[in-house]
């Protein structure tokens, strides 16, 4: 059965971030990758396909908006979400250059993250 | 007035600007006007023949503290005119070595001619290029227009005689002072100087010694007792046969200035804090992120236990009946298994644990920040004080190092000090302008290339002095920006980072604390800030 379970790529430099992540989708019913930089995130796209990114904003080495930026310019149409303490800092253009489908505040909500990450994947 | 003036203003198709022009032809005929648009012609136009003044115009960006250091250079007085409101603006230029200002407004043709005037006025007085008018003590002599100029202008006029008594104040000075109409005249210098030696009153040696001073700060005494500072320039005043008749003085109250000193001071400072400011939040945010996610994940897991713990009182309940009936004992047996395996328990009971643990490590870390912004504000009065440098640092390193952590290395190598006397707050504020413009470079290099960004601190103590180092391996900078770091403003950083105040503040706070700030740096390597300061002595404190 759970290779039909939505693939769900988390990045987040921060590990307990990518832990409280983890627990708030457990009962989501996707499988969950975590990596902890840019880099790492690109080296798992390139092995397998994933369905949704949730990346963070602020990581040493490559930010989330470039990494996404570099995922859109690889062509992917992957839905992706950018996790940020200061949304409103970020500029629409860079936005929308990076393809991103929504952006999640930092602290999150848990209903708020739960329904976002649904409607990204069924959108 | 034979005069020769420069006019600088960047070229415009339909000029606005035509206004400066006009406005200067109301100085008369005798005024030449030369007009320039090109910086670099001007510039060699201001070289090559004298003028009496330079106007330029503020459109002509950074052109225009370039010609205002060539006017400085060839002690020629610049007016510049600005926009108005923009304080900041005529700040620097006053800085910069402008001798008047003039913003555009309403009136401003009027204002512009009216200050040109003056300054040429100034210009000429002082060169001694008019007759001198006041010692025949025969207003008569002084004809009707440049009588006019005098009582009318801006600045201060005193002109002092041989003997040091004041035989001319025009209205401005003795508004200055403080005194009525006419109450100037005969009245000795020294009266506004109480407690100065001679020496000390510049006028009274340009009378005797016939030395020029242009716009050194001097404190004045009103009539009332209260100081005002003053920008003073003096010139000795000469017969026709070049014999000393005394001096000719004029200031100018810069209380105002001071107060936009101060408004510079306090916007530095409220910029130093901002970023300091947006790096804590940012370090605490991240903490906050989990530990806020993990306790609504804990209340979830508590009301499934909780379904748990309902099913194990009902096993109780069945169990503890007289007489047991096996049957229903099983039965709530069931429903609790199936409860435990329907809510994942056993996860649950690792898990709680789990997200408790990582939870108290992100409270820590805030406890941790918190901690560093208590050592960081502590002690601070603005007042004079004994410092200790290497806690003063110490504690802003720590916590201008909670925002670059990820990117830079701290080493500290503090040598015991001697208790220093200063003020805590200041030094404070030198150190982290010095520690976020260090980040700053390594960030700058770091997008670049490949480094493990490094910050170096180290305090000794050398003789009477304590020195302080703060070395990183940043971008570093070639000389043309080293010789300009320390200018009110000067910044290579984009619009919103830098204010180019950062280090032009710690290089008053340090020379005010009597020591000094240098730099040293090379390109592709990185660079090194030295400040030394005098231990002072305690006693004074008392
Ligand atoms: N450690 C350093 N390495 C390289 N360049 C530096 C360093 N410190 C200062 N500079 C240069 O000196 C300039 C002036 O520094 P200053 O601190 O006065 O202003 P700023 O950092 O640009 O702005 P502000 O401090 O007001 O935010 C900087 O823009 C930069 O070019
Ligand atoms: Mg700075």
């Amino acid at each position: 059965m759970s290779e039909t379970l939505p693939v769900v790529l988390l990045v987040d430099d921060e590990k307990h971030i990518l832990s409280a992540l983890s627990r708030c989708l457990r009962r989501e019913g996707y499988e969950i990758l975590s990596v902890g930089s840019a880099a790492e995130a690109l080296r798992v796209l390139g092995e397998r396909p994933v369905d949704l990114i949730v990346s963070d904003q602020k990581m040493p080495g490559t930010h989330g908006i470039a990494f996404l930026t570099e995922v859109e310019r690889g062509g992917s149409r992957v839905p992706r979400v950018l996790l940020t303490g200061w949304p409103e800092e970020i500029p629409q253009a860079e936005i929308e250059r990076a393809g991103i489908t929504a952006l999640l505040p930092k602290p999150w909500d848990d209903a708020e993250l739960k329904s976002t990450l649904r409607s990204c994947l069924t959108g | 007035m034979n005069a020769r003036l420069l006019v600088v203003e960047p070229f415009e198709e339909r000029p606005a600007a035509a206004s400066t022009a006009e406005a200067l032809r109301l100085l008369g005929p005798a005024v030449a006007l030369e007009l320039h648009h090109e910086a670099p012609v001007a510039a060699a136009a201001l070289r090559a023949r004298h003028s009496d003044l330079v106007v330029l115009d503020h459109r002509l960006g950074d052109d225009l503290w370039s010609l205002l250091c060539r006017a400085r250079e060839g002690a020629t007085p610049a007016l510049v005119i600005g926009e108005a409101g923009d304080e900041a603006h005529a700040l620097r230029a006053f800085r910069a070595g402008a001798t008047g200002y003039v913003e555009r407004g309403p009136a401003f043709a009027e204002n512009l001619s009216t200050a040109a005037r003056e300054q040429l006025q100034w210009v000429q007085r002082i060169r001694g290029s008019i007759p001198s008018f006041v010692e025949e003590k025969n207003a008569g002599t002084l004809d009707r227009y440049s009588r006019n100029i005098i009582e009318n202008m801006n600045s201060a006029l005193l002109v002092i005689n041989r003997e040091g008594a004041i035989s001319y104040a025009n209205p401005t000075a003795e508004r200055a002072l403080g005194v009525g109409d006419g109450e100037l005249e005969g009245r000795d210098l020294r009266d506004w100087f109480p407690g100065a030696e001679a020496e000390e009153i510049l006028p009274l040696r340009t009378v005797k010694e016939g030395t020029r001073f242009r716009g050194v700060e001097t404190v004045l005494t009103r009539a009332d007792g209260t100081l005002i500072p003053t920008g003073i320039s003096c010139a000795p005043l000469v017969d026709a046969e070049g014999v000393g008749e005394g001096a000719v003085a004029i200031f100018q109250d810069l209380v105002e200035i001071k107060q936009l000193q101060r408004q510079v001071l306090q916007t530095e400072k409220m910029a130093s804090i901002g970023q300091l400011a947006a790096g804590v939040a940012h370090e605490i945010n991240n903490p906050m992120g989990f530990i806020h996610a993990n306790l609504s994940q804990l209340t979830e897991y508590l009301d499934d236990l909780q379904k748990v713990w309902a099913q194990v009182e009902g096993l109780r309940g069945a169990a503890d009946r007289d007489p047991a009936d096996a049957q229903q004992v099983r039965e709530a047996a069931r429903a609790l298994g199936a409860t435990i395996q329907a809510v994942d328990a056993g996860f649950l009971m690792r898990d709680f644990g789990t997200a408790i643990r990582e939870s108290l490590e992100g409270s820590e870390r805030i406890r941790a920040i918190v901690t560093d912004l208590r050592a960081f504000s502590h002690q601070d009065t603005a007042e004079r004080a004994l410092c200790d440098i290497n806690r003063a640092l110490d504690s802003t390193a720590n916590i201008v190092w909670t925002m670059m952590k990820h990117s830079v290395v701290l080493t500290k190598q503090y040598e015991e000090l001697a208790p220093m006397v200063g003020f805590p707050m200041q030094l404070k504020q030198v150190f982290m302008n010095l520690l976020v413009n260090a980040y700053q470079a390594i960030e700058e290099r770091a997008a670049r290339e490949e480094l493990r960004g490094e910050i170096r601190l180290r305090t000794e103590l050398q003789g009477e002095e304590v020195l302080i180092t703060v070395t990183d391996n940043g971008v570093g900078m070639p000389k043309e920006t080293l010789d300009r770091i320390f200018d009110p403003f000067f910044t290579t950083k984009e619009v919103g980072v830098g204010t180019g105040l950062g280090l032009s503040t710690s290089f008053n706070l340090i020379k005010n604390h009597g020591g000094t700030l240098r730099a040293q740096s090379e390109v592709g390597r990185g660079t090194s800030f030295e400040v030394r300061l005098p231990l002072g002595d305690p006693d004074e404190l008392l």
